[in-house]
């Protein structure tokens, strides 16, 4: 038998894979979109003052971190389609990729409520106060003080969970998508299930690489934006 | 497809999954046991910036946490058994790599990837406990180790325990990842029960439910310990 572990599939398979990356980011860049958007509904939801909006947002983000991603992926992939043919809906030939976003939507949204919510109550009130005091209306005082003041609160963990989405995001290969990881699969079904540790390892490095920049871009986002933040070094 | 749920699947398919619930607890358990001290020492050589030791964790924590679970799945349960025929053909051990319980492969991976976290919960746990600490302890004639059990780890858990309970959660639900390594845990005994009827939904539900139960009574249970180990939490010097 020929050799078990050869080093150079690893660098032939590199190649092959980044073009695929593009889907990894379409998937991720889209349900980061919703998924924000989701998050800010849901911890609107948490900081208002009505108690039953408060127990369903703070009841979704229970069940959402308790479940596996590959638990609800099965089930948006499953169910989804089988509660839209009760409306005349028929889901069964959409792409994989929209079942995906779907997942993570809901899953990225469970964690930026959280994120949004910190962030906000990170900030102190009296700066709404003293921006009322000086003649700001309540509008301007949102979007001038409080809101520039808890986006640099959330960055750091805005950056964190689009590392963890995307880490997540290598499990849509179980139903059908081609990204990386699908690739990486195909790859080695290809190659009729033999060298499937270098491919994994080629793989492991372009998750490696990606993770280590968008940790690095974070980093740099911060210290850009944190520059008008004094109340840390006067305190 | 049919419309409306098979209860009785539902039902029936519940108690499968279920029985899967001890093989991940115990991975679960034994990973802890394994990462818990690994990562705390791992931890400490980070922070006292020892040579060798403090740039692996690093290069090892930033690996683990910037690659998803699923491909560590597959290089250990790839790489290990390369690695034991190489060394069974050595030694002439007559044993088959494909016997081995994929329990073991589970282990590797968990525990690997839960002391990653590890060492991050402890390194930013032990940065709150202040030096001094450690100085007073001395000063009143602890040895190091005595030092180390009794005043700073106390201090450090009641620090880090939220962060101890996330990833333990974490792992609960990697740990539905077993399934590539075709360990029969909860996912996989459901999805084999579904498979012969295609009633994927009701058995995805069954794991949903297992799930959402056992993340919720370990949260409560990490809730409780918090509130024990308060009493060692100094208050805020007024």
């Amino acid at each position: 038998m020929e050799k078990y572990f050869d080093a150079t599939y690893i660098w032939e398979s590199i190649p092959t894979l980044i073009p695929y990356l593009k889907v990894t980011f379409i998937v991720a860049g889209l349900s980061v979109l919703f998924g924000s958007l989701l998050g800010l509904i849901l911890a609107v939801m948490k900081l208002g003052k009505n108690k039953i909006s408060q127990n369903i947002a703070h009841g979704y983000t229970t069940v959402l971190r308790c479940t596996p991603s590959i638990v609800l992926l099965f089930l948006i992939y499953y169910g989804v389609p089988a509660i839209a043919i009760n409306f005349g809906i028929n889901l069964n030939d959409m792409s994989a990729a929209f079942f995906v976003v779907i997942t993570f939507t809901l899953q990225f949204g469970a964690l930026m409520s959280e994120v949004i919510r910190s962030a906000y109550e990170s900030i102190d009130k009296g700066q709404y106060e003293a921006a009322v005091s000086v003649g700001l209306s309540n509008t301007q005082a949102y979007w001038r003080i409080i809101f520039p003041q808890a986006f640099v609160v959330a960055l750091p963990n805005f950056g964190n969970s689009l590392l963890e989405l995307m880490k997540e995001g290598a499990l849509a290969y179980t139903i059908g998508l081609i990204d990386v990881m699908g690739k990486a699969n195909l790859i080695i079904a290809g190659n009729y299930n033999s060298h499937a540790l270098e491919i994994y390892i080629g793989l492991s490095i372009i998750y490696w690489i990606l993770s280590i920049l968008i940790e690095q871009f974070f980093l740099k986002l911060e210290k850009i934006f944190s520059k008008g933040k004094k109340n840390l070094k006067t305190v | 497809m049919s419309n409306g749920l098979d209860f009785e699947f539902l039902i029936d398919t519940f108690f499968i999954a279920l029985s899967g619930v001890p093989v991940a607890m115990i991975i679960t358990v034994i990973s802890l046991l394994i990462a818990l001290p690994l990562g705390f020492l791992l931890a400490l050589t980070r922070i006292n910036k020892m040579p060798i030791l403090s740039q692996f964790s690093r290069v090892y924590v930033s690996f683990v946490r910037g690659t998803p679970v699923i491909v560590q799945i597959f290089i250990i349960y790839n790489s290990v058994p390369l690695l034991l025929a190489t060394i069974f053909e050595k030694y002439n051990i007559q044993m088959n790599v494909y016997d081995v319980n994929p329990i073991w492969y589970a282990l590797i991976v968990f525990s690997l990837n839960t002391t990653a976290t590890l060492i991050e919960v402890f390194r930013s746990a032990i940065n709150t406990v202040s030096k001094g600490q450690l100085e007073a302890a001395y000063s009143v004639g602890l040895t190091t180790v005595q030092a180390f059990i009794r005043i700073i780890i106390p201090q450090t858990l009641v620090v880090g325990l939220p962060n101890i309970c996330n990833a333990t959660v974490n792992l609960i639900k990697a740990t539905s990842l077993g399934y590539a390594m075709s360990l029969p845990e909860i996912t996989l005994k459901a999805q084999v029960a579904a498979n012969a009827s295609y009633n994927y939904i009701e058995a995805y539900m069954d794991i949903f439910i297992i799930y959402l139960i056992i993340c919720s009574l370990v949260e409560y249970g990490f809730k409780r310990m918090e509130k024990r180990l308060r009493k060692y939490k100094i208050a805020p010097a007024a």
